[in-house]
């Protein structure tokens, strides 16, 4: 069955997957009233979490929130929040976030994602009766996806809490929306009915796991997986007939065809057909002896041929089956010795660094690629790449285990925050040369704006602007047609004022008179032209003071920006290098105690590997035992044969391992 | 574990909140985001964007970034400070278009910066009247 982490992170993906587009373009009973991106920051965020980039995600989520730039997707933001920090395996932060949600002016749906949410982080930690009381809050049903899913995942705690019967119940009506999770609940399910002795139950349903149309790898394997159980499980009741009907379907190449050809093997040898066993043991032997199967093969074979009283062939193939074990044993020895020598992990980082397609972090906002990704990063990143040399591919096997796995996605989370924070460091130090740039500028700067701000020029320009506007609007009231005369017309009528004045002092005769008369004509028409023209005048001029006002408004505007700058920008600037100083502090802090988790961590990781690798030395100790007794036992028959003398005991049936198929 | 991934996490949304304050500052900052509905008819390459005849940001698209836009991302294309006052923007987006030919458009807003934060939204939509797609410019107040 697949590890509960596993069978999380699916689901979590899953179901935010179906989540936040959902959120954004079509809508769906689990997701906020909004349909539409409302707050673009809130798509950038999902810009990152759509790419795996989860810590990216995170990080412009929370500098978001801190900048309130979400305010219609809050509900939303907390939901993906607490997706994010789950993926990141940070539990205790997920279940904060979720909580947030658990309150009810949060929309049923929204709340009850959060409560499978919580649950899905309780099951992966394996606190499965947490597990089992969030799912059951859960009110109302979901959409057919999450109420799948929710189902599936219940079933699962069911299953870990040994309620078998519960989980077959809730199984046997259980409909998934996708053949995936069809397929691997009724796996669950068979096996589920297998451990409780029910296996006339289980046969039916793991029958049609492993008989569905699949194409994909990891349908296939499926139905291997569910043939193998059920075959294992007629083997174990004594049904051999029936479990190489079973055995027999499951595929010669891939993840379950050694335990099959096992016990395939074994499924003929329980009706004393030793001949036909051989056909799938002997398959095994020619494949790669890492496999605890192929192992275990080089007891069985020779172990048939004593059955069909071939001594001879038997005491050969134990023989070889010594060599083989004494090769792994020196096998192991050398991949414990360089686990201990303390370069593997660095080894398989800078491996897998060179490798096609490896993702190089880093905190490069220019560089997207640069940065860590879920496929990389955090809880979704699988070993791909092993050195190539036989010690490696022993420790291959050694690095697929789920603890190791677990430890070095650990490990290599603590490198790439440290690589992160080394860059943020080279960042901190080009912020502070920014910061001493702009202190130097205000500097040279300075005296000129104080200047500009003592001048009082704006107080100035404001005065001038209002008197022009007593002068217009008293131009207004008295309708003076002169002051808003043109040029030509001032001077003109200056001209028939200078005329009029002299013309006063001349005596009273008719040439004079007739001159008078031309200066009133003059005069008349010249007042009548700057008459008929004065509204428009009077417009356009109130016009230009409008403009005037929008000027000055701006210029207003800059002086009071230049006022508080001159007193902000100290502070600012100060309060900049300030924090600059104080996250330089804490990358430093950050930094140490990555160093000392990273060296914790590398330790714990080679312990687990050595661990591992001695057990499976042990294990082959106890096949090398098996062995030389079985061996001893036919020379001591051959001996006891030659010499005339009674024959001992036939050499013992080798012993399945602890590891052997269970159904 | 967790407590340190939790500071790191904190430290780093620090570090982006002083740099966005640093170098983009509220009343200056201009942002442009990129957004795609569906994208039937137009396979995104590249992005040139041009404010007031200046590059700012030729951006080629990775067929990661292109599936996260599709699916309802907005990608922050650009983010950088404009004086208050009148300017223009103009876009470029090249891709595949229908029928998997090489497909080149662009689109221009002319728009007012004052002083606050101004967003402004590329979007990449599918006409299905026309049978084609259509990229705007859109001005958040």
């Amino acid at each position: 069955m697949a590890r509960p982490a596993c069978l999380c992170v699916l689901a979590v993906l899953a179901l935010l997957a179906a989540a936040a587009p959902a959120a954004a373009r079509l809508h769906d009973p689990e997701a906020l009233p909004e349909v539409r991106i409302q707050d673009l920051p809130y798509g950038d965020v999902l810009f990152y979490y759509y790419q795996g980039k989860d810590f990216e995600a995170a990080t412009r989520l929370l500098a978001y929130q801190h900048w309130s730039s979400l305010p219609h997707h809050e509900s939303d933001a907390h939901l993906l929040l607490g997706g994010l920090y789950l993926s990141l395996g940070m539990y205790d932060r997920a279940d904060q976030a979720f909580e947030q949600l658990l309150t009810s002016d949060v929309p049923t749906g929204v709340r009850n994602r959060a409560w499978l949410f919580l649950g899905q982080a309780l099951y992966a930690r394996g606190q499965y009766a947490e597990a089992e009381r969030d799912l059951i809050r859960i009110s109302g049903r979901m959409s057919p996806d999450l109420e799948s899913q929710k189902e599936l995942l219940l079933a699962n705690v069911w299953m870990r809490e040994g309620k078998f019967d519960r989980a077959a119940q809730l199984l046997s009506s259980w409909r998934g929306t996708q053949q995936g999770w069809t397929a691997y609940a009724r796996l669950n399910l068979g096996i589920a009915l297998v451990r409780q002795g029910r296996l006339a139950e289980a046969a039916p349903v793991l029958t049609s796991v492993g008989t569905m149309y699949a194409l994909a790898p990891e349908m296939l394997a499926i139905k291997d997986r569910a043939n193998l159980a059920l075959g294992v499980a007629y083997l174990q009741a004594r049904q051999s007939a029936q479990a190489r009907v079973a055995l027999d379907r499951v595929r010669l190449e891939g993840p379950f065809s050694g335990d099959a050809l096992l016990a395939a093997g074994w499924a003929q040898a329980a009706d004393g057909n030793y001949r036909a066993a051989l056909t799938p043991w002997l398959a095994l032997h020619g494949r790669s002896p890492l496999d605890r199967s192929v192992q275990e093969a080089y007891l069985t074979v020779p172990y048939a041929f004593v059955e069909l009283k071939a001594p001879g062939q038997a005491a050969q193939y134990y023989r070889t089956a010594l060599r083989s074990y004494d090769e792994e044993s020196a096998r192991i020895d050398g991949a414990i010795a360089r686990v201990r020598s303390g370069g593997l992990l660095t080894q398989l980082l800078t491996h897998e660094a060179d490798s096609p397609g490896a993702v190089i972090a880093g905190n490069d906002p220019m560089n997207d690629d640069a940065l860590p990704d879920r496929l990389s990063y955090g809880w979704f990143w699988q070993l791909g790449n092993v050195p190539d040399d036989p010690e490696s591919h022993y420790l291959y096997a050694v690095f697929a285990g789920p603890d190791f796995q677990e430890g070095l996605r650990n490990y290599r989370d603590l490198k790439l925050m440290e690589r992160m924070l080394r860059q943020w460091s080279i960042s901190m130090d080009a912020f502070q040369e920014m910061i001493a740039a702009r202190h130097r500028a205000y500097a040279e700067r300075l005296p000129n704006v104080d200047a500009m701000l003592a001048s009082g020029r704006l107080a100035g320009l404001k005065q001038r602007r209002a008197a022009l506007a007593d002068r217009l609007a008293q131009v207004g009231r008295t309708r003076d047609v002169t002051a808003l005369a043109t040029p030509q017309e001032r001077a003109q009528w200056a001209r028939v004022l200078r005329v009029q004045t002299r013309l006063a002092h001349d005596p009273d005769t008719p040439s004079y008179a007739a001159l008078r008369e031309r200066l009133r004509v003059v005069r008349g028409v010249l007042l009548y032209r700057m008459d008929r023209e004065f509204a428009a005048r009077l417009w356009h001029e109130r016009r230009e003071l409008r403009t005037i006002d929008l000027a000055l408004g701006r210029a207003r505007e800059r002086w009071t920006g230049l006022e508080s700058g001159r007193q902000a920008l100290p502070t600012e600037t100060g309060n900049f290098a300030g924090r600059v100083g104080a996250l330089q502090q804490r990358i430093g802090v950050l930094q140490a105690r990555l160093a000392v988790a990273e060296a914790a961590q590398s330790r714990s990781l080679a312990d687990l590997a050595v661990h591992d690798l001695e057990q499976r030395k042990k294990r082959l100790q106890g096949y090398r035992v098996q062995a030389q007794f079985a061996l001893a036992t036919i020379y001591d028959q051959a001996a006891r044969a030659g010499g005339g003398g009674k024959p001992s005991r036939a050499p013992a049936r080798p012993i399945p391992a602890p590891g052997a198929p269970q159904p | 574990m967790q407590s340190l991934k939790s500071d790191v996490l904190d430290l780093n949304r620090d570090l982006f909140v002083l740099e966005q304050e640093l170098l983009y500052p509220a009343n200056t900052q201009v942002a442009v985001f990129v957004s795609m509905d569906a994208g039937t008819f137009f396979s995104l390459d590249t992005v040139q964007l041009k404010i007031d005849g200046k590059e700012v940001a030729n951006y080629l698209y990775t067929p990661r970034e292109v599936h996260a836009l599709v699916q309802g991302g907005v990608q922050r294309l650009y983010v950088g400070n404009l004086k208050v006052g009148k300017h223009e923007l103009v876009a470029f987006f090249t891709g595949k278009g229908p029928h998997d030919r090489d497909y080149t458009r662009g689109a221009s807003l002319e728009f007012r910066k004052d002083i606050g934060a101004k967003y402004l939204e590329l979007t990449i939509t599918d006409d299905q009247g026309k049978l084609q797609p259509q990229f705007r410019i859109k001005n958040w107040e």
